[in-house]
């Protein structure tokens, strides 16, 4: 969009905090005028973290904005901060590699991390400065490949990436933060706390573990109040899907665990602000903002299997005003800005996370994005019936409810335990599959697609009663030992009678916990393929196995006490 | 020769019939020496039987049409 609106450098009236900075107005603000709060409030950050004094020097943070720039692909800002230059070669040398790897990879962040920057002699002052600096280089650099501004009359065209390359770190580390030592509180008139007690009945911890820096917490409250605040654009809703799906595509669980939890504030479900990290095409929100989230998303510092760039016609086409997609933007960049802090200062969940990322969402192209995905393309049977829907034939979907519906009941009784339930549920899911049966591409199995929905509407009902428990939680490592090591009857059918037997196994399932009682049912209830379990899912495929193993194994201990063969017990048999 | 704990970190596959020759064989071997594992196998399999057999997770034959009819109906109403 970088000729569609016009940039008048000589008005500079309003652009005073980026002459300071700059010495000129750069293309990137000129392109926002029409929004002049989001500019004040992109000024008001970068008074703060570069052009204030702070313990790193001006060009040190120069030196961080180019490297976020060239981690980044901005051409642009990699012009913009090209004049500047760092003194300690040594000791910035362990910056820089800090800051390539919080721009490239800032999941992988860790305390250890932090500790090696201390190990070189940089304090939690400047390690703040620092992790402020590169969440301002990705802020900038969001709006840059957004509005694509032209390169500043004056400015040295780039040269090639000057940034050494970081490999893709191996390690993913779950260590816990917060990284830096807590600084005293300020007191209760702190004004930014006012601010977020009254907007979102809490202080973030994110703001908290800053206030080393309590200018930069000011100007912070002073964005989200120019940004996210205000209605007269976008809604505050919409806003905040965008910062879900922005912190969902980041793997940023803080993000993800905050706004879930303001938005219920707002009105909106937990279960709906999930279906947007999910998969926001199924979300119950209007067609426009399935447009908009679907070009914010590319916007996000790891925009997982996205290839294109931001593109504003789409968006145009739905209706959106050039103001309003300019809002998106900056919420969008802001984003970005708050997530590379959460990162780099490992803030944790003011919330218990009800999504948390994990090293396997790193790789998308290893097993589809968690439900609903339909990124695999074996073929399927039922994909003329599924054309013939798509093509308008309301009737023709009667076949696909006929083929599925009792294997998608079976899956829904076994995970809500409860058939009255499953049956609700079940309809549920098929019209939830009817309404967005115009966006299902036919790249996986229909019947893939169908049990995505299932398991992660029932996974949604579960949490609403126990939220603890998730499909997500890490894989245990620990081994698991068989108690029960008693021969069986040769004909343990005839042990109990037909229903006692069916209700013993129906109570094993039950008791399973949730994660490995959702791959036994795919599995062994509903044969589903071990591939199709996976990409249901979101699972590797040896993770399926892994559940699927665990869960009978759980199982049979349930039921061997009622199948033991009495006479043949052998109370020494053990494991070696 | 594995362990029970290597075995019964691999015998999934084996339940499956999924393993490689390989593997398939040195789970054999082991089984042929342990009888814990020949018993923790074989209530395994007849678990996954019992599983596979229980009826307690699906519509019946007969209830299917209905619930199909229901679910239509949802949608009819619902298209404008």
């Amino acid at each position: 969009m970088g000729g569609t609106l016009a940039t008048r450098n000589e008005e500079s009236g309003p652009f005073r905090g980026l002459i300071e900075a700059y010495g000129f107005v750069p293309n990137l603000f000129g392109l926002q005028k029409k929004l002049p709060r989001v500019i004040e409030a992109e000024q008001g950050l970068i008074d703060a973290i570069v052009v204030r004094q702070s313990g790193l020097s001006r060009g040190l943070k120069g030196c961080l904005l180019r490297i976020v720039a060239s981690a980044k692909g901005s051409d642009y800002c990699r012009a913009l901060h090209a004049e500047t230059e760092s003194n300690d070669g040594e000791k910035d040398a362990a910056l820089l590699a800090f800051a390539n790897k919080l721009a490239r990879y800032a999941p992988w962040i860790c305390k250890h991390d932090v500790e090696a920057l201390r190990a070189s002699g940089f304090d939690d002052s400047l390690i703040l400065d620092a992790v402020l600096t590169v969440a301002l280089g990705q802020l900038l650099c969001t709006l840059s490949n957004a509005l694509r501004p032209n390169l500043d009359s004056g400015l040295p065209t780039p040269a090639s990436i000057e940034s050494s390359r970081l490999a893709e770190p191996v390690e993913w580390f779950d260590t816990g933060g917060p990284y830096l030592q807590a600084s005293p509180q300020s007191a209760s008139n702190f004004q930014p706390y006012a601010f977020f007690r009254e907007q979102l009945g809490f202080v973030p911890k994110l703001f908290q573990e800053q206030m080393l820096r309590p200018d930069v917490v000011e100007a912070e409250c002073q964005t989200l109040a120019q940004i996210l605040m205000p209605e007269d654009l976008l809604s505050r809703v919409a806003k905040e899907h965008i910062v879900l799906i922005i912190s969902a595509a980041n793997l940023n669980t803080y993000f993800v665990a905050v706004h879930s939890q303001i938005l219920t504030t707002l009105g909106v479900r937990l279960e709906d602000s999930n279906q947007i990290v999910e998969d926001h095409r199924c979300a119950a929100i209007s067609p426009a903002e399935v447009a908009l989230l679907d070009e914010v998303r590319k916007l996000a510092c790891c925009p997982r299997g996205l290839q294109a760039g931001f593109d504003p016609i789409p968006l145009q086409a739905h209706g959106f005003s050039e103001p309003q997609i300019l809002e998106a933007v900056a919420m969008a960049a802001v984003t970005n800005f708050l997530n590379t802090l959460q990162a780099g200062l490992g803030a944790v969940p003011d919330f218990p996370p009800r999504r948390v990322f994990t090293r396997k969402d790193l790789y998308p192209s290893s097993g589809p994005s968690r439900l609903i995905s339909d990124a695999t393309s074996p073929s399927d049977p039922d994909a003329a019936v599924v054309a013939c829907v798509q093509g308008g034939d309301t009737g023709a979907f009667e076949e696909l409810v006929r083929r599925h519906s009792r294997r998608i009941f079976g899956t829904l009784a076994g995970l809500l335990g409860n058939l009255d339930d499953a049956r609700d549920v079940t309809q549920d899911v098929f019209l939830k599959a009817f309404e967005h049966i115009g966006r299902f591409q036919g790249r996986s199995k229909f019947s893939t697609w169908l049990t995505s929905i299932a398991i992660n509407t029932g996974t949604e009902l579960l949490r609403q009663s126990k939220p603890c428990e998730s499909l997500d939680g890490g894989e245990e490592d620990d081994e698991f030992r068989p108690r029960q090591i008693q021969s069986w009857a040769d004909n343990p059918e005839q042990v109990l009678a037909a229903t006692q037997r069916t209700d013993l196994v129906r109570e094993g399932i039950l008791r399973l916990p949730e994660k490995y009682r959702v791959v036994v049912l795919l599995r062994d209830i509903n044969q589903v393929s071990t591939e199709e379990a996976a990409a249901a899912l979101g699972l590797s495929i040896p993770a399926v196995k892994a559940r699927l193993l665990r869960g009978r194994l759980m199982l049979r201990e349930s039921l061997a006490p009622y199948f033991i063969r009495v006479e043949k017990r052998s109370p020494d048999a053990q494991l070696r | 020769m594995l362990s029970c704990a290597e075995f019964l970190a691999e015998f999934g596959d084996y339940l499956e019939e999924a393993a490689s020759p390989e593997v398939r064989a040195r789970l054999e071997e082991h089984l042929h020496e342990c009888k814990t594992c020949q018993v923790i196998v074989d209530s395994t399999r007849k678990t996954i039987r019992f599983v596979t057999d229980c009826d307690s997770f699906t519509l019946t034959a007969d209830q299917v049409e209905p619930f199909v009819k229901d679910v239509m109906d949802r949608i009819r109403e619902k298209k404008p």
